[in-house]
């Protein structure tokens, strides 16, 4: 055995390509630590860079591409000897089959080992020495060696063994390099689908188990570590993790067995012994005879050609679909489609879309990458193919054309391409069929499969036979097909962005429904045009210099390639560089001359420009506009749009104002004209900026106003790079004031906010919102400083077969031409943030009757696209309950009139501005909601009608904590408004993914965790623990103590203007309804950062009688207190918590038949409950109120404890 | 149609110079091309079969110039390499036509009579539907031959056909090969000589690149008829006679070696005369060969 370990080595370490792989994974390893190039593992932000938990993410992440390393090292040793007809020699020789076999095995494994030590190495050093161009001597901890040993034996090793193993068993019983690459796509389907898991709480188990790389594993284990824990924690080998490794380890070896038990020495023996047989039949058969071969006619022209392309096409297409790993990945991919459609919904809160034909597609899109993979393997077999079988010399002395061959090899390429997407787009249809939404859309499925999915399929085919003709080494040609995608994360690092740098890319967009594929259309049929150009000329230069008997010398190619020159070829390259380069051009002059294009970088750099030139201006004292008319035109074919209006601005300062600063909407397709009239004159324009400062002829004295007209004009021109702009639409137009329409003085909004890039351009690093009290805070609302309220009036004119709308009730409508004018207007004040809509809709009315009559009837509209009327109930029902309710327990709703408008799904929230919701097609219009769903259009609705009280009727400050009077306050009201409509178990279920929503969130914190009542626009913060922590409180002081206080809040803050309420003051409102006992609850939920490690350590009981029986629980409490970082400190306790005992209730399910709070002042506990009913389940705080880092051990099932008393009786 | 060689040379990358300024004309019937495993027969044949590039010279096929008219040459041209392989999952008829396709017959009812005729021929037609994978070596050998003659070709070149094979397919291939119509150029290589005393017309020997000999067999024959001596030798002694004869073979009988010696006159009272065969004109050339290489 050492025999073949030494021979394995030797050979090995005699080729290059085991240096290359080395010097590949070290220079991996090093770009991956010592740039920023790679960001695995969630570095940024707080999380060091050299974090445990970052350099395993990356190890993990580069072993990945050491698979691919694996396939090619651990696939060959026996595959070896076949190809080199070695077998026979070695066979026969008296080795056993174990050593030959173990032998091949260690000396590969081995080999593989030295070629990842080459990615220890790389990350070290990457890390080890302070690279000058990193400046991140902060971002850094000490130097560990224990952080890159503990993933590499508890990921690396293990997954080296794994894969190496089941690859060493592919390649060797299978006998095809075919083999291994298609379980290397098996293995990492495995991974992809774990990742889709991941995303839903109750398959995690799986998902940690699915995955061959324990990724699964890693992110369930580390899911909820916070920044403090990233820095600190090494990652543990137990639980999933253990697990993973173990199943998957057996896996591996389970592979090594059955190849020592399969493998059969005379496997290559095999085919000359049957044709042994054979050929003695043959020499039996002596009968001679002269035949006269028929006179045929050859044929060489075009139609020859043609023909020959025909069958050889044909010929390389059915060679490919017949084979067995084709055949595999195929179906795999199939079976895959078919397991993320029904498993992984992969929605907020677990609620399916409805199948539709583009939802069925955007499923088989998963599969996007293994069509890549399956096309550049198969790229580089059948280029190959002949030589491979050594029939290469008779066919090439064959008399065809030259282009002949490689046409056809692309042709039974482009037609396996075609076969998979016609397996796939059936696949779909079947899952529209089973999934009950049987409404097949062709012509998406064309568009997209045909269109976009098989474009981008056909152009890495011609890359791939370009690069494997150039180079003419099936394997440096898979590796530089590597290099090539990689290099193209590399180059975005490196400031290059435009996607005309990015092979192959041309975007349809996100569908929507409602848009269709809209305006994605264009820039998509250039890039391709673009592309395709390219590939061409590939495709003909791969013709040109195609090895066609045996010079493979490149120079010598050369030389053949220029005697293959002739018109055609010729024609063809100038062609296709004339199209290349003019579409080039008219990209080009689409994106970057009629359209401003900047990378990021620059980005930034003007941003910072901004705040650098700009920031002085931001205290100065700037009149507020009190009122607004604007008349606005949409012309939605043309994506255009302009208006004209004017703001009056008052002086609500205590001064005189001599300047009027205006920031003007910075789109570059936007031309924005501002007129005083005589009043004002130009003092300093920053045109780089939009941002223009003017003279007053007369200071503007303390309660003054004037006139500000302006007129803006925007115009969409060509079309841009990226972010195209999906505000101004051909259907489904929205936007908002703010994005588009002047505005006053200095813009904070535009600074950059993340702490990393506002080093990197040498900015002092910033708070994020100014403090609580901040006195210019309180006196401005959360809408910014531009205006407290105002006087709103509107007229928007749109295309006749569309409906606009904004904020205010209609006045008229009218007709002129083609087009059609609302006009609407405001009747009170109302906060100056309003939106334009127009789309093609349907309208669904109703009325809300309050049920005080003094109240007045409130219309209720939902404008919605044509089909898209699934949920419309349930949302006109949420706009029903959430004003019955908050009529009922905050105040009457301030408007006559409520609508809902959706807009296509490119974005995804809902907005509230007064009396109208904009609310996206992606949220509520197109989920499939079930029976034991969370109702997500009805809760999304009611939180958003939640908003016109909190946000319309009580305008906060705009500071520190504001987002918990206006966010955290509407997820409360529309919970209560969803209790009060569903079951406990939707609300169960709610609060989890809330729950998860928080833990995760705090994980991915950039900057510091705050309390609730300082939240500086953290969603997971506002949102997310708003709702757990509201729905605790409302447990723990009443929901009618919270409502009180609510009202009182209402009350004393609704409809006025500076200064403006801050969470502090919604705190004392709690605080005043809340008993002292429990005042605890208040500082841990609003003003600190609390959490619980609930668990139930035992739980037994014991049956005194058929209906009393005793149970015994140990309860083990811990309460932590975090700092922003996530390091957490056990504080004492004095706290009260729900203990519960459950049942199996009539439909098989849990059901409650104890609830309790308890006082808990220790850590471990024991309790003893009685209950009438035989419990099943018991544990504290079982209903997940409070925040738990793991909620799953609060419950456990109870066991008897009588069995063992009976035993003592006997 | 004949075909001309003219000053034709190659020296691979790793310095190789598989050919030294070969020069040959061969008419049209069979030619043998005879040498030694390396010799550069298959080089030859290669750049012959519009397969490889010769650093100088040229060939001339008729009219036709095989190195820059390739896909004329290749319309006309049959080839049967040294070592092929075949597609092992497709059947023998399958293939047959796919190549057919290939050298222009486009027409689908021609190619199936042509297919079945080439496949009789062969005597593959019984196995037509086989995966080649299946074939032993003589039936694949067989059908390179058959996938060769397609079409009818002008120029045929066959390199090493019968290496490996037992005799009676050897013999069936040959037959098959002197079946090939006369007016076409088949230039066989070989390092048996009885296949080129069966089979050609016309012959040449090379080795180490060059070209020893050029002629007809039988006057190749004639040329050295009366200058071959033999002699039954011990083991030991066959390092003296080597030395002191020009000794150009030697072989076992019955475990004794017996030597060959060129020589115009007898050597020795020992030697017996001996008539003549291709194989002595095959190494007296071989070692006339080493020995001038040898002393330059």
């Amino acid at each position: 055995m050492l025999e073949f370990i030494k021979f394995e080595l030797n050979y090995r370490f005699s080729r290059g390509v085991t240096y290359i792989y080395f010097v590949l994974m070290g220079a991996m390893g090093f770009i991956a630590t010592a740039t920023d190039i790679v960001r695995a593992g969630g570095s940024g932000g707080k999380v060091m860079e050299n974090a445990p938990i970052v350099l395993t993410g990356i190890m993990v992440a580069m072993m990945i591409f050491g698979i691919f390393i694996a396939s090619a090292v651990m696939g060959v040793p026996v595959l070896r000897d076949f190809e080199h007809k070695t077998d026979s020699m070695i066979f026969t020789t008296p080795v056993s089959k174990f050593d030959y076999l173990a032998g091949k095995y260690l000396g590969s494994f081995l080999t593989l080992l030295f070629i990842i030590g080459g990615l220890i190495l790389g990350m070290m050093l990457g890390q080890a020495l302070p690279w000058p161009w990193l400046d991140n001597a902060d971002r850094l901890l000490p130097f560990s060696f224990m952080s890159f040993l503990n993933p590499f034996f508890i990921f690396a090793l293990p997954n080296l063994f794994i894969f190496g193993s089941i690859f060493f068993m592919g390649g060797t019983l299978g006998k095809r390099m075919v083999v291994v690459y298609a379980q290397g796509i098996i293995l990492f389907m495995g991974y992809l689908a774990a990742s889709t898991f991941l995303s839903q709480l109750d398959n995690q188990q799986l998902a940690a188990m699915l995955d061959p790389f324990g990724f699964g594993a890693l992110e369930v284990t580390t899911q909820y570590w916070t920044v403090a824990e990233q820095n600190s924690q090494l990652i543990p080998f137990s639980g999933f993790i253990l697990s993973n490794r173990l199943i998957w380890m057996g896996i591996g070896l389970l592979s090594l067995v059955w190849t020592m038990v399969k493998f059969n020495f005379q496997m290559a023996g095999n085919a000359s012994k049957k044709t042994k047989k054979k050929g003695t039949k043959v020499a039996r058969e002596l009968a001679d005879q002269v035949i006269d071969t028929p006179a045929v006619q050859q044929v060489f022209g075009a139609a020859a050609q043609w023909a020959q392309i025909k069958n050889l096409s044909w010929f390389y297409f059915r060679w490919i679909i017949k084979q067995g790993p084709f055949l595999m990945i195929t179906l795999a991919g199939v079976l895959f489609v078919f397991m993320i459609a029904f498993v992984g919904g992969g929605q907020s809160y677990d609620i399916e879309l409805y199948m539709t034909s583009s939802r069925a597609v955007q499923n088989i899109g998963i599969f996007n990458l293994f069509f890549i993979i399956i096309t550049v393997f198969y790229t580089g077999e059948i280029v190959w193919k002949e030589r491979d079988v050594k029939m290469n010399l008779i066919y090439d002395a064959l008399p065809f054309t030259n282009y002949v061959s490689l046409a056809s090899k692309f042709l039974g390429m482009v037609l396996m391409s075609i076969f998979l997407l016609v397996v796939l787009m059936f696949t779909g249809i079947l899952l529209q069929i089973i999934k009950g939404y049987p409404v097949i859309e062709w012509g998406i499925y064309i568009t997209d499969l045909f269109g976009d999915t098989l474009a981008v399929m056909v152009l890495y085919l011609i890359l791939g036979l370009f690069i494997q003709a150039l180079v003419n080494h099936k394997f440096v040609g898979f590796g530089l097909m590597f290099l090539f995608y990689i290099s193209l994360a590399v180059i975005n690092e490196l400031g290059i962005e435009h996607s005309m740098f990015f092979f192959a890319r041309a975007s349809l967009g996100q569908y929507s429904e409602m848009n269709e594929y809209g305006h994605y259309v264009t820039p998509f049929s250039w890039f391709n045009v673009y592309w395709f150009g390219l590939a061409a000329v590939m495709y003909a230069v791969a013709i040109l210099l195609s090895v066609r008997g045996l010079d493979s010398n490149f120079m010598v190619r050369l030389k053949i390639g220029k005697g293959r020159v002739n018109l055609q070829a010729i024609l063809t390259i100038v062609l296709s560089l004339v199209v290349f380069t003019g579409s080039g051009a008219f990209i080009y002059y689409n994106t970057n001359v009629l359209n401003e294009y900047q990378n990021s970088d620059d980005v930034d750099k003007d941003r910072a420009r901004y705040e650098r030139t700009l920031s002085q201006f931001e205290y100065l004292p700037q009149p507020k506009i009190i009122d607004t008319y604007v008349e606005v035109n949409l012309y939605p074919k043309k994506r255009d749009f302009d208006a004209k209006g004017h703001y009056i601005l008052k002086n609500k300062s205590a001064g005189p104002i001599s300047q009027i600063h205006i920031q003007e909407g910075i789109d570059s397709q936007l031309k924005t004209v501002i007129n005083f009239g005589q009043k004002a004159s130009v003092d300093t324009v920053y045109s780089d900026f939009k941002y223009t400062i003017y003279n007053l002829a007369q200071p503007l004295a303390a309660g003054d106003s004037i006139q500000m007209d302006f007129e803006v004009k925007f115009t969409t021109v060509g079309f841009r790079e990226s972010q195209s702009n999906n505000d101004v639409v051909y259907n489904g137009t929205f936007f908002n004031n703010t994005q588009y329409f002047p505005g006053i003085g200095y813009n904070s909004g535009f600074e950059l906010s993340s702490d990393d890039d506002r080093k990197e351009q040498d900015l002092e690093i910033k708070e994020r919102m100014m403090e609580t009290d901040d006195p210019r805070g309180i006196a401005q609302s959360l809408f910014g400083d531009d205006a407290d309220k105002i006087s709103f009036e509107i007229v928007v004119s749109t295309d006749s077969s569309q409906i606009a709308i904004a904020p205010g009730y209609l006045q008229r409508k009218w007709n002129e031409g083609d087009r059609t004018y609302y006009h609407y207007k405001m009747d009170t004040p109302m906060v100056s943030f309003y939106s334009v809509v127009s789309a093609d809709y349907e309208v669904i009315t109703d009325v809300w009757e309050p049920s005080v009559d003094s109240l007045p009837d409130v219309n209720l509209e939902i404008y919605y696209h044509k089909g898209h009327d699934y949920n419309t109930d349930k949302m006109l029902k949420g706009m029903k309950e959430a004003l019955d309710y908050y009529t009922a327990n905050f105040s009457p709703y301030q408007f006559r009139q409520l609508r809902i408008m959706e807009f296509p799904r490119y974005r995804s929230f809902a907005q509230s501005y007064a009396n109208t919701v904009p609310f996206s097609e992606g949220i509520g219009f197109i989920q499939n909601i079930k029976t034991d769903d969370v109702d997500l259009p009805f809760y999304v609705t009611a939180h958003e009608v939640a908003h016109q009280w909190w946000g319309h009727q009580v305008t906060e400050a705009g500071v520190k904590g504001n987002a918990m009077l206006s966010e955290t306050l509407s997820q409360y009201s529309a919970l209560m408004v969803m209790k009060k409509n569903f079951k406990p178990e939707i609300i169960k279920e709610f609060l989890k993914y809330e729950l998860n929503s928080y833990l995760m969130g705090r994980t991915f914190e950039q900057k510091k965790e705050m309390p609730l009542y300082q939240v500086e626009g953290q969603g997971y913060i506002h949102y997310r623990k708003g709702s757990l922590v509201m729905y605790a409180l409302q447990d723990y002081i009443g929901e009618d103590s919270v409502n009180a206080a609510l009202k009182r809040f209402n009350e004393d803050w609704a409809f006025k203007e500076a200064p403006y309420p801050t969470s502090k003051d919604l705190i004392k409102y709690y605080r005043a309804v809340t008993p002292d006992s429990l005042q605890y609850i208040i500082t841990d939920m609003f003003e600190t950062i609390t959490l619980f490690e609930n668990k139930t350590t035992e739980a037994e009981y014991e049956e005194i009688s058929e209906n009393e029986y005793k149970v015994n629980l140990k309860l083990d409490v811990i309460k932590y207190r975090a700092d922003s970082l996530g390091s957490e400190e056990s504080i004492p306790l004095k706290d009260w918590i729900d203990v519960g005992v459950f049942t199996e209730g009539s439909d098989g399910k849990d059901s409650l038949i104890y609830l309790q709070k308890h006082q808990f002042t220790e850590q471990e506990n024991e309790l003893e409950i009685t209950v009438g009913t035989k419990p099943t389940k018991a544990g504290i705080d079982p209903i997940n109120k409070l925040i738990d880092r793991n909620p799953k051990d609060n419950v456990k099932e109870v066991s008897t404890s009588s069995s063992s008393e009976k035993e003592k009786e006997v | 149609m004949k075909l001309n060689i003219d000053n034709l040379s190659k020296t691979y990358p790793n310095g190789v110079q598989a050919l030294k300024n070969v020069t040959l004309d061969i008419p049209v019937g069979m030619f043998g091309l005879l040498g030694p495993n390396g010799a550069g027969k298959s080089s030859l044949m290669r750049t012959i079969a519009t397969l490889q590039e010769p650093d100088t010279g040229s060939i001339q096929l008729g009219d036709l110039s095989v190195l820059t008219q390739k896909e004329e040459v290749r319309k006309v041209l049959g080839y049967l390499p040294q070592e092929f392989g075949v597609y092992p999952k497709v059947s023998a008829e399958d293939l047959l036509d796919h190549i057919a396709v290939l050298k222009g017959i486009t027409k689908t009812k021609e190619r199936k009579q042509l297919v079945k005729a080439l496949l009789q021929k062969t005597n593959l037609w019984q196995h037509r539907k086989k995966n080649l994978g299946g074939y032993s070596g003589g039936m694949k050998q067989r059908f390179g031959i058959a996938q060769a003659l397609i079409s009818d070709p002008k120029l045929i070149i066959v390199d090493e056909p019968t290496a490996g094979l037992d005799p009676a397919e050897r013999n069936r291939f040959l037959n098959l090969l002197s079946e090939i119509g006369e007016n076409t150029v088949v230039i066989l290589s070989t390092h048996i000589v009885e296949d080129v005393k069966e089979l050609c017309t016309n012959m040449a020997i090379i080795n180490q690149g060059e070209v020893l000999h050029t002629g007809n067999p039988l006057e190749s024959i004639q040329s050295i008829e009366g200058q071959i001596w033999s002699k039954t030798i011990e083991k030991e002694e066959l390092d003296s006679y080597q030395q002191q004869y020009n000794v150009i073979s030697e072989r076992l009988i019955a475990g004794k070696p017996e030597i060959h010696v060129h020589s115009e006159t007898r050597p020795d009272e020992t030697f017996e005369s001996k008539a003549a065969d291709l194989e002595d004109v095959y190494f007296s050339k071989i070692k006339e060969f080493t020995a001038t290489e040898a002393v330059a």
